[in-house]
C-alpha cells in the first residue's frame, strides 16, 4: 500500500515508517489538524475526522503535561483489544508535526517507537524551511471567478442548484427554502 | 494558514465557530450536516457531554468542490461556549483560517456575547494571530424569537461589531442564515488566501439575502440582492441578511 501525501517531502519518510513499523494506519498532520500524509485510510473524510481527533488528543495531552508535570506530554500509547494507538510529535523546520499510528499483532510498540525515531530524523532532514509557493508572490491565485465559483459550489452543496452536463449551473424553478 | 497542495491543486481550510454557550454553534453544524449530501461531507464528530453540550469540539469536514481550479475542503469546528472551557477553546482555535462568531440575539445574553468576543480576541492574540487580519464574520442567531426577547441588529452591531465585519442574521435551528454565514466566511478566507482580501470582498460583505430570496441561486448573482439593495434598517430584515455599516469602522482591518 502506498502512502498518500499533500506535500511531497513527507512521502518517503512516511512510506518507510509505515512499511518498516508494519502499522495498519498512519497519519501525519499539523498540530492544527491539517493532514500532510496518510497510509492505510480509504476515505478522505475519515482521514479528516481522525486528524481532528489526533490533533485534539495531542494538544490536550501536551497541555495536561504542562499542568501536571511542568513539561508537555509528547508521546501517547493506548493498547486496545485488537489495535494499539501511538501518537507522538516530531519537530521539523516546518514546525512540529503529529504522527498517529495504529497497529495490530504484526507490530509492537517497541517497533513503532524505533521507527518513529527514524521518522523524526527523516522528516527533520527532508523538511523545507518554508512552505512551497507556486508564484513569486507566494499567493494562490484564485482569480476573478472566485465569487462565481464559490456561489456555484455552495449552491450545489446545499441542494439549491445542480450542475448540468456542460458544467453550467442549473437552478430549479422552485427553490426550496433554507 | 490554509493547507495548499499545489501539485494536486487542493486547498484545506479550518473554520472555527466561536461564541457563548447555547448560542447555536453546534446547531449551525448540524444544519449543514443535514443539508449536505453524504458524499460531500465526512462524519460529524461531536465531543459532547451526556446532555449534548459541547465538551471539546464538534467537527465537520466539507468538500466544497472545485473553486477557481482548486479542489477545496473546509474543516468546520465549534468550540465549547461555557466560560469554564476557556482552555479548550484556545486549543481548538489553534491554526484557524477563519472564525464565525455566533452571537445569541437574546437581550439577556448580551453580556455573555461581549465576554465571548473579548475571549476570542484574547485567544487569537495568544496564538499570535492579528485579530484585525483574521477573517471573521458574525452571525446574530435566534432572530426568530419574539421581538421583545431579542436585540435589534443595530444594538448587536454596536456591542459586538466594532470591526465592521460582515454580519448575518440567522435562525440556525431552521437553517435561515446558516448558508449565508458559511458563504460569507468562505469568501473571506479564500480571498485572504488569494491575497485580495478587502478588494471585491467588500462588495461581497455587503450583500445580503432579501426576504425569501434564494442565496446562491445563480452563479455570479448576489444571494438575493445587490450590495446597494441592502437596506440600512436591517432589524426588519429576514434571517440571513448581511449588513455592513456605512460609518467608518473603528479599528477596521
Amino acid at each position: 500500500m502506498k502512502a498518500r501525501v499533500s506535500e511531497p517531502w513527507v512521502e518517503a519518510p512516511l512510506q518507510r515508517f509505515a512499511d518498516e513499523a508494519r502499522v495498519t494506519f498512519a497519519l501525519l498532520l499539523q498540530p492544527s489538524g491539517q493532514v500532510l500524509g496518510q497510509f492505510g485510510f480509504t476515505r478522505a473524510m475519515d482521514v479528516m475526522a481522525a486528524c481532528s481527533l489526533a490533533a485534539a488528543i495531542n494538544v490536550t495531552a501536551a497541555q495536561l503535561g504542562r499542568e501536571l508535570d511542568g513539561t508537555p506530554f509528547r508521546e501517547l500509547h493506548h493498547a486496545g483489544r485488537e489495535r494499539e494507538l501511538f501518537i507522538a510529535e516530531a519537530n521539523t523546520a516546518r514546525g512540529p508535526l503529529v504522527l498517529l499510528a495504529a497497529f495490530g499483532d504484526e507490530s509492537s510498540l517497541g517497533l513503532v517507537r524505533l521507527y518513529f525515531r527514524e521518522l523524526c530524523t527523516a522528516l527533520a532532514n527532508a523538511a523545507p524551511a518554508v512552505a512551497p509557493a507556486p508564484s513569486a508572490a507566494g499567493r494562490v491565485d484564485l482569480g476573478e471567478n472566485l465569487e462565481r465559483d464559490l456561489d456555484h459550489s455552495l449552491a450545489i452543496l446545499f441542494g439549491r442548484a445542480r450542475p448540468d452536463p456542460e458544467g453550467m449551473l442549473s437552478v430549479p424553478s422552485s427553490i426550496p427554502p433554507a | 494558514m490554509p493547507l495548499v497542495n499545489y501539485a494536486t491543486r487542493e486547498i484545506t481550510c479550518k473554520i472555527v465557530y466561536y461564541g457563548p454557550g447555547r448560542s447555536g454553534k453546534t446547531t449551525n453544524l448540524h444544519y449543514i450536516y443535514e443539508q449536505v449530501p453524504s458524499a460531500r461531507r465526512g462524519k460529524m464528530v461531536s465531543l459532547a457531554t451526556q446532555t449534548d453540550r459541547t465538551l471539546f469540539f464538534d467537527f465537520l469536514p466539507l468538500d466544497l468542490g472545485t473553486i477557481s481550479g482548486f479542489s477545496t475542503r473546509f474543516q468546520l469546528y465549534t468550540v465549547p461556549g461555557q466560560v469554564y472551557y476557556q482552555a479548550t477553546r484556545k486549543l481548538v482555535l489553534q491554526g484557524a483560517d477563519g472564525v464565525v462568531f455566533v452571537a445569541d440575539s437574546q437581550a439577556r445574553q448580551l453580556e455573555e456575547n461581549i465576554e465571548s468576543m473579548q475571549d476570542l480576541h484574547a485567544n487569537l492574540a495568544e496564538h499570535g494571530m492579528d485579530v484585525r487580519a483574521t477573517p471573521l464574520v458574525i452571525q446574530y442567531n435566534k432572530q426568530d424569537l419574539p421581538r421583545e426577547l431579542i436585540l435589534g441588529v443595530d444594538v448587536l452591531d454596536d456591542a459586538l461589531n466594532f470591526r465592521d465585519v460582515p454580519a448575518f442574521t440567522a435562525d440556525a435551528l431552521h437553517g435561515h442564515g446558516v448558508f449565508e454565514t458559511l458563504r460569507g466566511i468562505s469568501e473571506l478566507v479564500l480571498r485572504r488566501l488569494s491575497g485580495s482580501a478587502g478588494g471585491s470582498g467588500a462588495g461581497a460583505a455587503s450583500r445580503g439575502a432579501a426576504p425569501g430570496a434564494a442565496p446562491g441561486a445563480a452563479p455570479g448573482a448576489a444571494p438575493g440582492a445587490a450590495p446597494e439593495a441592502v437596506p440600512e434598517a436591517v432589524p426588519e430584515a429576514a434571517p440571513g441578511a448581511a449588513r455592513r455599516h456605512s460609518r467608518d469602522a473603528v479599528g477596521s482591518a
